[in-house]
């Protein structure tokens, strides 16, 4: 089987997984077809190959996690058909984007993966998983990417290929000809060549298919102008939204407020609390947020909501590596894990969960959204594979290039304090030869 | 420190993607376009795709003369631009560029070219994107992305890269300077092949099969262009006008709601 997205449709959903301060989700849409390869071998004429080729030709991203399954991994149709209304027949998978995890499916993916294989009708329905982690500085990021099959014997997984240009290979022109003094040649090439050239001695061709590169841009930038128009349509509702959200909390919040100081001048006994430390969780999110940047769209919900990523931010500047024995930045270190890694021996819980005091200024990580819970399965699943899989990484011969830059991310890391670098020694549980699929045998291709 | 961190709002990095995706055999090269705030964070807003005027597969950079010259014409022709869009005055501020298959980490020749851009400006950065790397073994495919400077451990050693970190900051909607960058690839693309084309076409002792090949050469290429980038970008743009369709519609229902809710309090 063979596998491809359009790199446009592959940075969208970068972007959008970019966007959202929690993992991501949604379908994948395009079309499945079968390619027939005849080969030739000396043991048989030939032989008639089919290959699989899935094309992802653009994504349905899902607004936000949960919305068309609930927490026991329920799949809930009518949402699923509210989500994809008529692009129900393009869906040939979807994708999920989380930080700092592992490259395998979830316990409760693996649940939705079954039940979306069977609503939707597509028998080889595809997973596409992006995990996302970076070094301790912030510096680095890798964003990995596994596309799974995994109706199919051991999870198998495709190869992702993204058509692109190649080479815009200017060597292909020839600035000179090849030499030939046949009179007979000159003439005839001359004579009929002449078909190709216009009176100005252009060739007609290239006037054509300019001609429909001028048309084919023209379009681009229509269309450009277009979104350009919805975007800032778009920015102006989502704004208004903010606002109303914004003064909905802070109205609640006076109420709230309004009904404790009631309570507190009725049980005149009872000690009473400071005004400054009284103020709850949404007052303080709102003046960091109003201080940070007036024209960043902050994410507001309900009063459990996490602060914005905007907010991680603006505290972790204040904590690069020098400061990180102030509590604050420990508590928002959000990456224990080096960028990915082959040779290293399995993590211990500690290394999967990445906030060891969970408290509310922590929104980034394993928060109540399911990324938490998810790792946890994935202990529980994942820990008796690992130690098979840490003998084979040892055996592999790894010739990637990608190894030395790993062992280089490593070696940085390891002149960090030692609280971090411990955690970080534990290295990425990544799984590296597919579940079960020992790389021995090798994975197999259709 | 001169710079101490770095955000680069996402629709920028839409953009970086989509340039360091177009292309897997040669480098790609821009502009990063923003400020730089009093606690020395450098806000990339928008990146410009820069045309190469040599294109070797292993070498990208442009010299300081023509960074800075590119770099004019940039802030001149995108500054009321971006001032507009933000009410600030918008400079370049960084360079970006791609390791197709390559390790993300900048090269030798990198390092020197990022710290000949700082004697320039201090608080200039680099970034690269790694692109078309996969692991064979779990065909893992990845995209990296990491940003450095230059610094000089003592006077005449060999420069060393230092680490900025970098922070992907989310902006929901595309920008106006970010969707224009982004429909400017194919028209460079474009360009770059005309000004080769021109260059052949002007050679005269060409006999027609020469130039008939050539000139298929030219057809072929542009049309290599036209379904590679301007295809996937026009089918990408309609999907995210239908995508923003909907969106605006929840986004009315939405406020709908929320008004009413408020109305009751």
């Amino acid at each position: 089987m063979a596998a491809s997205i359009s790199s446009y449709t592959f940075s969208s959903v970068c972007y959008h997984s970019a966007n959202s301060n929690s993992d991501h989700e949604g379908f994948l849409l395009g079309e499945v077809r079968q390619e027939e390869t005849v080969s030739i071998s000396d043991t048989q004429i030939s032989s008639a190959e089919l290959l699989q080729v899935v094309e992802v030709h653009n994504h349905e991203p899902c607004a936000q996690l949960f919305s068309f399954y609930d927490y026991a991994g329920k799949v809930n149709d009518e949402n699923l058909n509210r989500i994809l209304k008529d692009r129900h027949k393009n869906v040939i998978g979807w994708y999920r984007f989380r930080r700092n995890t592992q490259q395998q499916m979830s316990f409760r993916e693996q649940i939705i993966h079954k039940q979306l294989t069977q609503l939707l009708g597509v028998p080889d329905l595809v997973f596409l998983l992006f995990s996302f982690i970076s070094t301790a500085n912030n510096s680095t990021h890798a964003l990995e990417y596994v596309l799974f099959r995994p109706n199919r014997r051991y999870n198998q997984r495709v190869t992702l290929h993204i058509p692109n240009l190649g080479t815009t290979s200017q060597q292909e022109y020839k600035v000179s000809s090849v030499p030939n003094t046949s009179l007979n040649y000159a003439k005839v090439i001359k004579e009929h060549g002449a078909e190709f050239f216009d009176k100005d001695g252009v060739m007609k061709d290239i006037r054509t298919i300019f001609q429909v590169y001028g048309a084919l841009q023209d379009r681009v930038q229509a269309v450009c102008g277009e979104v350009e128009q919805n975007e800032r349509v778009k920015e102006k509702f989502q704004e208004e939204v903010n606002k109303l959200k914004q003064q909905i909390a802070l109205r609640k919040q006076k109420s709230a407020e309004e009904e404790r100081r009631l309570q507190e001048a009725q049980n005149p006994e009872q000690r009473p609390t400071p005004e400054e430390n009284s103020e709850p969780p949404e007052t303080s999110l709102l003046s960091r947020v109003a201080f940070h940047t007036p024209s960043t769209p902050e994410r507001l919900g309900p009063s459990a909501n996490p602060p914005s990523y905007a907010d991680l931010h603006s505290l972790q500047d204040d904590s690069l590596l020098p400061s990180l024995s102030s509590p604050t930045s420990a508590a928002l270190l959000p990456r224990p894990q080096a960028v990915g890694s082959p040779g290293h021996p399995s993590p211990s819980p500690l290394g999967l969960n990445p906030s060891p005091a969970p408290s509310p200024s922590t929104p980034y990580l394993g928060n109540g959204d399911g990324s938490s819970s998810d790792s946890l399965d994935r202990q529980a699943a994942g820990q008796e594979e690992e130690e098979e899989e840490e003998e084979e990484e040892e055996e592999e011969d790894d010739d990637d290039e990608d190894s030395s830059e790993y062992e280089n991310l490593v070696s940085e890391v390891a002149q960090l304090p030692p609280v971090t670098a411990s955690v970080l020694a534990q290295g990425r549980p990544a799984a590296l030869s597919p579940d079960g699929d020992a790389s021995v045998l090798g994975s197999q291709t259709s | 420190m001169a710079v101490s961190a770095v955000h680069l709002e996402s629709d920028a990095f839409l953009v970086c993607m989509n340039h360091a995706l177009s292309t897997e055999k040669e480098e790609v090269m821009g502009l990063c376009i923003g400020e730089v705030d009093t606690n020395r964070i450098v806000h990339i807003h928008s990146v410009i795709i820069l045309r190469r005027s040599d294109k070797r597969k292993d070498r990208v950079e442009i010299s300081p003369e023509q960074l800075s010259s590119a770099a004019t014409e940039a802030e001149i022709s995108f500054s009321y631009r971006l001032a507009d869009m933000t009410g600030r005055p918008m400079r370049v501020v960084g360079w970006y560029h791609s390791h197709p298959h390559i390790t993300v980490w900048p090269s030798h020749v990198d390092v020197r070219t990022q710290a000949m851009y700082q004697m320039m400006d201090q608080g200039f950065v680099g970034l690269i994107f790694s692109c078309f790397i996969e692991d064979k073994n779990t065909k893992t495919g990845r995209v990296l992305y990491t940003c450095f400077q230059s610094v000089q451990a003592q006077k005449g050693s060999e420069y060393e890269r230092i680490e900025i970190p970098i922070h992907v900051v989310p902006h929901e909607a595309i920008g106006k300077v970010c969707l224009e960058s982004a429909v400017e690839l194919p028209r460079i693309l474009c360009q770059e092949e005309q000004d080769t084309y021109r260059k052949i076409h002007s050679l005269t002792h060409l006999d027609p099969i020469t130039k008939i090949h050539n000139g298929s050469v030219f057809t072929k290429n542009l049309c290599s262009q036209m379904s590679a980038v301007s295809g996937p970008l026009l089918q990408w743009l309609e999907d995210r006008l239908e995508q923003n369709r909907q969106s605006v519609i929840e986004l009315q229902l939405d406020k709908e709601r929320l008004t009413q809710e408020l109305a009751t309090m």
